[in-house]
């Protein structure tokens, strides 16, 4: 093409320059930040050394933190991603009429369009152990009750829950896309050949569509590991701290205790298990595409 | 010449970049004068607000954590009057509800955004920002107007004075926690008040017995259930080394005293809605208003939110039981009044004063019982009001012969924060007292090594 | 036979998923046309009166305002993040350029980086540009954090576009911007539509950096306008609820007018590398 040398490079400084000023300036600043003590309201800052990594590590809260985020990240790969998909494979077979296959579909997606927080708030009416739901609805059948988000041991898997419930649509509907993408004439060759509509799935459907099943799996995987919302309009980490996420602790550091440094540590040690975890996806689809 | 439009096309499309920046900035820049009222009223607030930047009007940034009806239109509706009777003066009007208000006020305090005038808590929640010389000292103004000073109520003036003297603050509403009690329940049970702590338990047994639950109770925001450590700490834990414990500097928290209140916290526990953890502690207000709990230990400032529920409700109070051979002070009154401080960096530090003596004082005082049920510290606003739940709360705050600042805005932050969360997690039954109190000498310890670090420099 | 037992249980399945998707929604609606004592008293009937005062109410508190910012937000970042992406993605892989490779690491690399890991110093940066509490505030921030990702989906389309279709562009004497502009966009109206949906649904629910960057009320945006409406509210748990639909309805009528339209432009290209 005859373009000037600069040319390609124009087009790329806008972006470019944003993911540099707005993302990593604030990154590279957050690390140094995490060597120091210092509060958002006082401009004195003290080096601390690593100091905060010890605090963080040592911190009864970090394993709770840590088991959670763990948990939100496979429930919702298993759900979401997994059921999600099989869900999207069902509505893309035969087994359902042409006319409820949209429905469904519809359906299933409508919790996604309504906004983190309003489900979060509308959850903690749903929950809620005298006037909520679903004990309401357990009554009504004689069965026992709980506390749900006020139970330390139900309170996590009350939001993971909370959460498949809104995202699992989303993501079928995102393999749905897919799926209807594979080639038509593919499908019917393997029908010709005599396979099955599971061994059509597994052979066909599910390779033809991995790009998409990847990008999925990364949207899951770092949603779960940036944690914060969901959390903070239900629990608020609660009770005690037994379903605190990273992503909150941070803001309660900064915001509610005024440990910048603690707040820094913790998006470093974010960040740490983000890059590891997207270095390993971004190798899978590399591999993939060879 | 393509080439050449193309790059132009590029430049284009960046400054479009930039211009959105700057126009975001511009406008959101103007309509920074915030807006809280509702509806039609707020957009008409908005407009205007712009062109009153510059020149003689003097911009006082004010922001107050009462952003529900009716309160947040009474504050409102005085701080336009006073704009009215004063012209060069022009409030600029934030806020935010309770627990969003505690971490936008540290985002905001500090900043070139700070309010010139605030509401601020008691206790350490207000000591840090004074740890940064970020708060103004009213002393030397209520000094300069004898007249001023002698028109507040010195029992709550005390409130906002801090060990070196310093008055930081002047009281919005006057508060005290004490155990309000359906009086209908009571009377179909044969109860009378409890004025013990065995009454207490025993009337509890009588409820539970007849099918009610005795205490209506919410901790799913866990500074509820701080309301009833901080009291029991008093009861059980001597003055001084309460003191002690609860100056960063120097908490230890190793009295068994305080084991002997969490004990009698878990006492109350079987009493107690069902899953309070799970439990708003508005829902739990509700559920006392609504009659699904016979007891509820409340805030006087929670009055008129009960009256708005159930009017027809009939309720009587009732201090905290006492304790037979308890070792600490059981004549304390657990509440402190919340007010307004003025930030050191003001411009308009008068202007601030002068507005906070006729705020704060007893004209607006006496229409502001009236109107939404809440005393402000000037001598006799009481005159005319008939409400007798109103006035019995309003004498037992005059009756107090001390008071003591909530237990989760006395305590340093990260030391608080341990003290909610075990004590959520023992409600839960996931530890014991012993356990609770270890876990909460461990962060008074490193508390000692956090504070005053970041004020170095 | 078997295959219709296996049919029947399907369609099962498909129905008890949609009424667990649409019970909790459908109790919401109930009891937000409730009084405050019919919730308390018991949550699954029928109120005695339809309050549909409750909906007057909720809309009354300025929800309208809350949702106005988020569009607007939404629009405005959006607009960004496609325009800076699809330059940028475009730069990378139509001219061969040199240390294109190593630019696209690097972008890639944000894609790691979350929002909570940039947010004290984002809010210190923002203070010192005199943009903290502004529309700005968020939208810089939401534009930057979303390039990566868009990037990364839209290098993979562009990379799969014969380079035939430029040559003969190029012959027909376009330049590198009508060629973008006239060829590369049209063919890939597909990978522009899912990544306006995976973003859009990003930035309509972002929460942390609108509950942190964006004090004034009058600049806030939906997810973080909720909280502060049910602040506003309190006590009164019906009206808020009948906020709460309101402030979800909009997307969901929009979304089943325009679903068959939606979907078919997914259908016609979905993220295909």
């Amino acid at each position: 093409m005859r373009t000037k040398k600069h040319t390609p490079y124009l087009y790329m400084l806008p972006g470019v320059l944003m993911v540099l000023f707005f993302v990593y300036i604030p990154v590279l600043m957050n690390i140094g930040y995490s060597f120091f003590r210092l509060s958002s309201y006082s401009a004195g800052a003290t080096f601390v050394g690593i100091d905060n990594y010890k605090r963080l590590f040592s911190d009864q809260v970090f394993p709770i933190m840590l088991k959670n985020n763990i948990a939100y990240c496979v429930i919702s790969l298993i759900v979401q991603v997994g059921f999600g998909t099989i869900l999207a494979l069902i509505l893309e077979s035969s087994a359902i009429g042409d006319r409820f296959k949209s429905f469904f579909r519809n359906l299933y997606y409508i919790p996604a369009l309504i906004s983190l927080t309003a489900v979060g708030l509308m959850f903690t009416f749903i929950y809620e152990p005298n006037i909520g739901f679903i004990n309401n609805l357990l009554r009504a059948f004689d069965l026992p009750t709980y506390g749900w988000l006020g139970d330390s041991k139900l309170a996590i898997y009350c939001v993971i829950a909370m959460s498949q419930w809104q995202f699992t649509g989303y993501i079928t509907l995102l393999m749905v896309v897919a799926f209807q993408n594979v080639p038509q004439d593919y499908l019917e060759a393997a029908a010709i050949d005599g396979a099955g509509p599971i061994r059509r799935a597994i052979s066909i459907m599910i390779p033809q569509a991995k790009e998409q099943l990847l990008v999925c799996t990364i949207i899951t995987v770092i949603g779960a590991f940036k944690l914060y919302t969901e959390v903070y309009a239900t629990t608020g980490g609660g009770p005690g701290n037994s379903s605190q996420v990273m992503g909150l602790f941070l803001y309660q550091q900064a915001f509610l205790h005024d440990d910048l440094g603690m707040a820094a540590v913790t998006g470093v040690f974010i960040f740490i298990i983000t890059v590891t975890l997207s270095i390993i996806q971004i190798r899978v689809t590399k591999s993939g595409q060879d | 010449m393509k080439k050449t439009w193309m790059k132009k096309a590029l430049c284009g499309m960046l400054a479009g970049v930039m211009m959105l920046s700057a126009t975001a900035c511009s406008g959101g820049g103007s309509e920074t004068a915030s807006t809280t009222a509702a509806g039609g009223e707020a957009q008409g607030g908005a407009a205007p607000a712009a062109p009153a930047a510059s020149g003689d009007q003097k911009v006082i940034k004010f922001m107050h954590r009462f952003p529900d009806e009716p309160y947040n239109s009474f504050i409102e509706g005085k701080l336009h009057e006073y704009e009215a009777s004063h012209p060069d003066i022009k409030f600029e009007i934030t806020s935010a509800q309770n627990q969003e208000y505690k971490e936008k006020i540290k985002i905001v305090v500090g900043g070139d955004d700070t309010p010139d005038i605030f509401f601020s808590w008691v206790g350490d929640f207000t000591e840090r920002f004074i740890r940064e010389g970020l708060i103004l000292d009213l002393g030397p103004y209520l000094e300069a107007d004898p007249e001023w000073k002698d028109s507040l109520i010195e029992s709550q003036m005390e409130q906002y004075t801090n060990k070196d003297g310093m008055v930081y603050g002047i009281p919005f509403r006057l508060d005290c926690k004490l155990f309000f009690y359906n009086k209908k329940m009571f009377d179909d049970n044969g109860l009378q008040a409890p004025k013990t702590w065995d009454e207490l338990i025993a009337a509890c047994e009588t409820l539970k017995a007849a099918g009610i639950t005795p205490i209506a109770f919410g901790n799913q925001e866990p500074w509820s259930a701080s309301h009833y450590m901080g009291t029991l700490n008093q009861i059980f834990v001597p003055d001084e080394v309460r003191a002690k414990d609860y100056d960063p500097t120097s908490g230890e928290f190793t009295d068994p005293g305080y084991i002997e209140a969490l004990e009698h916290y878990q006492a109350l526990l079987p009493y107690m809605t069902e899953n309070p953890n799970g439990v708003k502690p508005d829902m739990s207000r509700t559920n006392f208003v609504m009659e699904l709990g016979a007891m509820y230990y409340a805030e006087l400032i929670e009055i008129p939110y009960i009256k708005m529920d159930n009017p027809e409700m009939e309720f009587g109070m009732f201090n905290f039981p006492k304790v037979e051979g308890a070792k600490g002070n059981q004549d304390i009154l657990t509440g402190v009044p919340e007010g307004f401080v003025v930030s050191s960096k003001t411009q308009y530090p008068d202007e601030c004063v002068e507005f906070l003596k006729w705020f704060l004082g007893k004209e607006v005082g006496t229409q502001q019982c009236q109107e939404i049920g809440w005393f402000n510290a000037a001598k006799g606003t009481t005159e005319g009001l008939t409400d007798t739940a109103l006035l019995d709360g309003y004498q037992a705050v005059m009756d107090a012969k001390a008071m003591s600042a909530w237990l989760d805005n006395a305590l340093y932050s990260t030391v608080c924060d341990e003290y909610l969360t075990t004590v959520s997690d023992l409600t839960n039954g996931d530890i014991t007292p012993q356990e609770a109190m270890a876990k909460i000498q461990a962060k008074a310890k490193e508390a000692q090594t956090l504070v005053g670090t970041t004020t170095q420099q | 036979m078997k295959k219709l037992s296996v049919n029947i249980l399907l369609n099962l399945l498909c129905v008890v998923l949609g009424i667990i998707i649409v019970a909790p929604l459908a109790w919401i609606l109930l009891n937000s046309l409730k009084t405050n004592q019919e919730l308390f008293k018991d949550s699954l009937a029928l109120p005695s009166v339809w309050q549909f005062g409750n909906y007057v109410k909720a809309w009354n508190l300025g929800l309208y305002r809350y949702f106005g910012n988020s569009l607007l937000v939404s629009l405005i970042s959006l607009t960004g993040i496609l325009v800076t992406s699809s330059f940028l993605a475009y730069g990378l892989t139509r001219f061969r350029a040199k240390g294109s490779n190593i630019i696209f690491i690097i972008v890639l690399g944000g894609m790691a980086l979350s929002e909570q890991v940039a947010l004290v110093p984002l809010y210190k940066i923002l203070r010192a540009l005199k943009i903290y509490d502004t529309y700005a505030a968020v939208i810089l921030p939401y534009i930057a954090f979303r390039i990566p990702f868009t990037v990364f989906l839209m290098r993979a389309y562009f990379i799969s576009i014969p380079a035939e279709l430029e040559e003969a562009a190029v012959v027909d004497g376009y330049n590198s911007l009508q060629i973008f502009t006239k060829i590369i966009i049209p063919i890939s109206k597909p990978i522009f539509a899912s990544c306006a949906i995976v973003n859009l649904n990003f930035v309509w629910n972002e929460f942390l950096f609108a509950n942190v960057f964006l004090n004034n009320k009058a600049l806030q945006t939906i997810p973080i306008g909720l909280m502060t409406f049910k602040g506003d509210l309190k006590i009164d748990y019906t009206t808020t609820l009948a906020g709460l639909m309101i402030a979800s309805a909009p997307l969901i009528i929009l979304f089943i007018c325009m679903s068959r339209q939606f979907v078919r432009g997914l259908t016609s290209g979905a993220v295909k590398g």
